[in-house]
């Protein structure tokens, strides 16, 4: 998933932090979809963009400190999907002839999708206390 | 801007000194030091790609990153594997465990060869 492009001319500090982590969060907000669906391409992508923006937060976090709790519950939903998407590669060259291994991988990616889902709806309520950034 | 050029030379400097880390010593938790470093450095310069265009830096990041992949892939499978497997199927599975081990050591020579030209200072 490429980076949407920040048009940042003429802009500095607290209004080119805003510029980043606006545009940031909406991929973010777009990319949610995949993990409504909670299939493997999706949910990579909403993985990607997670990472682009904590990444951001956490350039900006000295800016406000809400900024800095909305970092940290991202980091936690990216370990969550980490968890999933590391059970999706190991499924892709799992065999047939192991399904009891397979039934267990597969239930514990769900489990960590639903705790992902958790973490999200975390995420949004933290970012309700930002100003320099929002989901819309 | 003063804090960004701080900011890429910093990211830049932490990813290059992972790179040193992992030739020296290709281990795992190098090569995660690597992918994190170059990961953080990647996206600042994306997000301001408007303000410091660096195309040609920001490609030998995103090779490098590449170079990467397989190895971190099997390393996890491999453990992940181990950790989850149902132990009545442990023993179907030893051609699973030996051909994920092979992967790992091969793809981590690769990235290894690919990381020792890759560098981000002049």
């Amino acid at each position: 998933m490429k980076p949407e492009r920040i048009d940042l001319r003429g802009r500095g500090g607290t209004s080119l932090a805003r510029q980043v982590l606006k545009t940031r969060a909406r991929e973010v907000q777009r990319q949610a979809a995949g993990l409504e669906h909670r299939d493997k391409g999706g949910l990579h992508d909403f993985r990607i963009a997670c990472k682009r923006l904590r990444y951001a937060l956490e350039r900006f976090e000295d800016r406000e400190p809400p900024l800095q709790a909305t970092a940290e519950c991202l980091t936690r939903l990216q370990d969550a999907l980490g968890e999933a998407h590391d059970r999706d590669v190991l499924l892709s060259v799992l065999p047939p002839t192991m399904p009891q291994t397979e039934r267990r991988l597969r239930e514990e990616r769900e489990s960590y999708v639903d705790r992902a889902s958790v973490l999200w709806r975390e995420v949004q309520e933290l970012a309700r206390a930002c100003a320099l950034m929002r989901f819309e | 801007m003063n804090w960004l050029q701080r900011a890429i030379r910093r990211e830049r400097d932490a990813l290059e000194r992972a790179r040193r880390r992992f030739i020296a010593k290709p281990t795992e938790k190098r090569l995660h030091d690597v992918r994190t470093t170059g990961r953080r450095f990647r996206s600042l310069l994306e997000d301001v790609a408007d303000l410091v265009p660096s195309r040609k830096l920001l490609a030998r990041v995103k090779r490098a990153a590449a170079a990467t992949d397989a190895a971190r892939d099997a390393s996890i499978a491999l453990r992940l594997l181990d950790a989850a497997i149902d132990e009545g199927e442990r023993q179907s599975a030893s051609w699973l465990f030996a051909q994920l081990r092979q992967r790992e050591a091969e793809a981590t020579q690769r990235a290894h060869r690919r990381l020792r030209h890759a560098r981000f200072v002049r």
